[in-house]
């Protein structure tokens, strides 16, 4: 039995479709085998967005997975269009950073990264150290590759790196310290009584776009992108000359622009498109903007041409 | 016609199954040395010395050996279950 030319071609399209490209049982959310889970987990560790293939859920596709990849075991990982390996090889190239570097992750040397604890967190977390840690129990970092960080105590693994300030030792895998220079934290009041906040300006986030500003950006050329993401009807009652409808082609288009390119989202009052560059910044995107107030506000400030309603 | 005999390989058949196994890739790795140990139904251990790993990652090496015995490991009444261990070594 030998995989015939369409199912080839079928693989080799849906393969070519993504940068990274997972094969495995169940989904992203819902793994349905351990070994499948366990790459989930690296996976999530290093990059924002990739795609996976639920075998289960195709019995014709999960025998032509093995064969196109002469691999007889789920799950497969696929980057850039060349077989990486399975579960028990991905683990060996996470633990070696060489996946990181795959995915060009480039990994701090010791010294690099510096971070910020306050007097208050200091205090708190040297408490919480007291009173519950100890061997197999120190307190530790991690920062997922959405930037989402993580406080914990428990045992580290691997060769941690070893971050300290204010008299607190804070261990982190290598790819979360690549995230974590500048990163501060401090102690917040909130209705479930004190927290601690860390604060990453290394995280992608939307950040505000005045009016005026938006003027300037368009008046100076400079090359970006004017997301107009309401509606065709509200688009043919008024538009932002220079901006583009977004749908689903321009969004695929979007995506796979470096991820510093310049992203400008607008809607009628700036909500929806405050959704959308969250969206986009979810996915890694460093520069993303969203119009305070919308076209609205570009009638009333700048532009009163354009029809409001 | 004859009912289809389900799971060959949890019918004792080891021992034919290992040497179709080591036949399938003596046949595609020229000049490879291959043990074969069964492990109990359909669970097997394979081991193959070859000049042709040189220069090869683990995951190309082992790719030649599972493309060679695919075949036995396809569909769910597949002789071959599972390679426990699969080990890929210069001479």
């Amino acid at each position: 039995m030998s995989l015939d030319q369409g199912a080839r071609s079928r693989l080799d399209t849906l393969i070519g479709a993504h940068e990274v490209t997972l094969f495995m049982k169940g989904t992203r959310q819902q793994p349905q085998c351990g070994f499948s889970s366990t790459v989930i987990q690296i996976l999530d560790t290093l990059i924002p967005e990739y795609q996976t293939v639920d075998v289960l859920a195709d019995s014709e596709l999960r025998e032509n997975i093995k064969l196109y990849s002469a691999w007889p075991t789920i799950p497969q990982l696929y980057v850039k269009g060349e077989f990486v390996g399975g579960c028990d090889i991905i683990q060996e190239l996470f633990q070696s950073g060489e996946l990181a570097a795959t995915f060009g992750i480039e990994l701090p040397k010791p010294g690099d990264v510096s971070i910020t604890i306050s007097d208050a967190a200091a205090d708190q977390l040297r408490q919480v150290l007291e009173q519950q840690g100890g061997p197999g129990r120190d307190l530790q970092l991690s920062i997922d590759a959405r930037f989402q960080a993580n406080l914990f105590l428990g045992p580290a693994g691997g060769d941690p790196t070893v971050v300290e300030s204010n008299g607190v030792e804070l261990r982190m895998d290598a790819v979360s310290a690549s995230r974590a220079d500048g990163l501060s934290i401090d102690v917040v009041d909130t209705p479930q009584g004190p927290g601690f906040k860390i604060n990453n300006p290394r995280a992608p986030g939307v950040r505000p776009l005045s009016v005026g500003e938006l003027k300037l950006l368009l008046d100076a050329e400079e090359a970006f992108e004017l997301m107009d993401v309401r509606t065709v009807a509200e688009r043919e009652t008024s538009a932002i000359e220079g901006s583009s409808l977004m749908d689903d082609e321009q969004a695929a288009r979007l995506e796979a622009l470096p991820k510093d390119a310049k992203l400008v989202f607008h809607c009628h009052h700036g909500g929806r498109s405050q959704q959308a560059a969250e969206h986009f910044a979810a996915l890694g995107f460093t520069n993303v903007y969203n119009l305070v107030g919308g076209i609205d506000a570009w009638s009333d400030e700048i532009d009163p041409s354009v029809p409001k309603y | 016609m004859a009912l289809q005999i389900l799971n060959a390989g949890e019918n004792g058949d080891a021992e034919k199954i290992s040497d179709d196994l080591r036949g399938r890739i003596e046949a595609a790795i020229e000049g490879a040395e291959v043990s074969v140990t069964a492990n109990g139904p359909g669970h097997f251990e394979i081991r193959v010395v070859s000049s042709s790993f040189e220069g090869l990652s683990r995951v190309k090496q082992q790719q030649r050996v599972y493309g060679a015995i695919a075949e036995l490991m396809a569909g769910p009444n597949a002789p071959v279950h599972a390679i426990d261990k699969l080990e890929c070594l210069l001479p």
